[in-house]
């Protein structure tokens, strides 16, 4: 252990990966203002609809609906530590899919499958794909996303 | 005459509905948003982004950075908030992203702003009263350098239905 590589885990470089592997992630987070209002807020969204209650009570949702870059955020967070603590950058995203609203008080777990692996530009770094899905408490999945990203490679980086 | 101002006032409405938009139109989105450090700690926590890239200034140093690293998907955020008065403020749900690179790293302090361009419009063939609208989105820096791009959906929904009464 490293000066560097004591700060992060160590079951989490580019060798530990595997194809086809599913990780469950342990923690879950509600959706509350604290997140959706406030996130949809300080980026300047201004669709109200994520944060005028009295206009959303008589729509069909009955509240508030939740901004769905906070939700896939969200998601893409919950699977951070576990898929992203070593990562030297990330890449990108695609395929992201809101498949249903997020109310305030829905509570959000993660799940992570490793698609890809591949070498990168760099020796010292491997291209990781994950395809990350999110749920709430009622089991429905709620969004979908895939991230590629840069994740250091324990050979280069696990003693620094 | 009233004393009651609501009575003489008019709406200044915002946002944009189906017939609105046609391909190739081009937005140069309003406001502009300067990161600041304050910003990337916030969202990176409450979102659990436990990668020290975003919260830790040595730790970023010691990987070439000059500075914490903003969290990419904070500039995806404020580049799409960026665009929804002109793109998708009262049309409609949010559908899908798709391509999104983030192009380089971005550190506190960079000014973001961002424009779009109409892709494809159409007429959602399971819903006639919406369409769906796609955009290709870009986020640039002051000095001109493109930190994001992508392209995203949204229904919309139609001004003038057909057959609507």
């Amino acid at each position: 252990m490293g000066e560097i590589s004591k700060l992060t885990g160590a079951h989490n470089y580019f060798e530990d990966f595997e194809v086809g592997a599913v990780i469950r992630h342990a923690r879950g987070k509600t959706m509350t203002p604290l997140e959706n209002v406030l996130i949809t807020n300080m980026v300047m969204n201004t669709a109200q609809g994520h944060f005028n209650e009295h206009q959303m009570a008589s729509s069909p949702f009955g509240g508030i609906i939740a901004f769905g870059g906070v939700n896939f955020s969200l998601v893409l967070g919950l699977a951070c530590q576990d898929c992203c603590e070593n990562a030297l950058a990330e890449l990108g995203l695609d395929n992201i899919r809101l498949s249903r609203p997020v109310t305030h008080g829905d509570t959000l777990y993660a799940y992570s499958e490793v698609l890809e692996k591949s070498n990168a530009d760099q020796d010292d770094a491997g291209i990781v794909v994950f395809r990350h899905y999110g749920y709430n408490q009622r089991d429905e999945q709620i969004a979908q996303i895939d991230r590629r990203v840069l994740v250091k490679r324990k050979s280069h980086w696990g003693d620094r | 005459m009233t004393d009651d101002p609501r009575a003489r006032a008019v709406l200044w409405p915002k946002g944009r509905l189906y017939e609105d938009f046609h391909v190739g139109q081009r937005f140069d989105h309003h406001w502009g948003r300067t990161i600041l450090e304050g910003d990337t700690t916030l969202f990176t926590t409450l979102t659990l982004s436990f990668n020290p890239l975003y919260f830790n200034r040595a730790y970023a140093k010691a990987h070439g950075h000059p500075d914490i690293v903003v969290n990419p998907q904070l500039v995806f955020n404020v580049v799409l908030g960026l665009s929804v008065e002109d793109c998708s403020e009262i049309g409609g749900p949010f559908l899908g992203v798709f391509d999104l690179t983030y192009d380089r790293p971005v550190y506190p302090g960079t000014t973001i702003t961002a424009r779009s361009v109409t892709t494809e419009a159409r007429i959602s063939d399971s819903n006639p009263r919406n369409g769906i609208v796609t955009w290709r989105t870009e986020g640039f820096d002051e000095a001109g350098e493109r930190v994001i791009g992508f392209r995203r959906s949204n229904l919309v929904r139609l001004r003038n239905p057909k057959g609507a009464a």
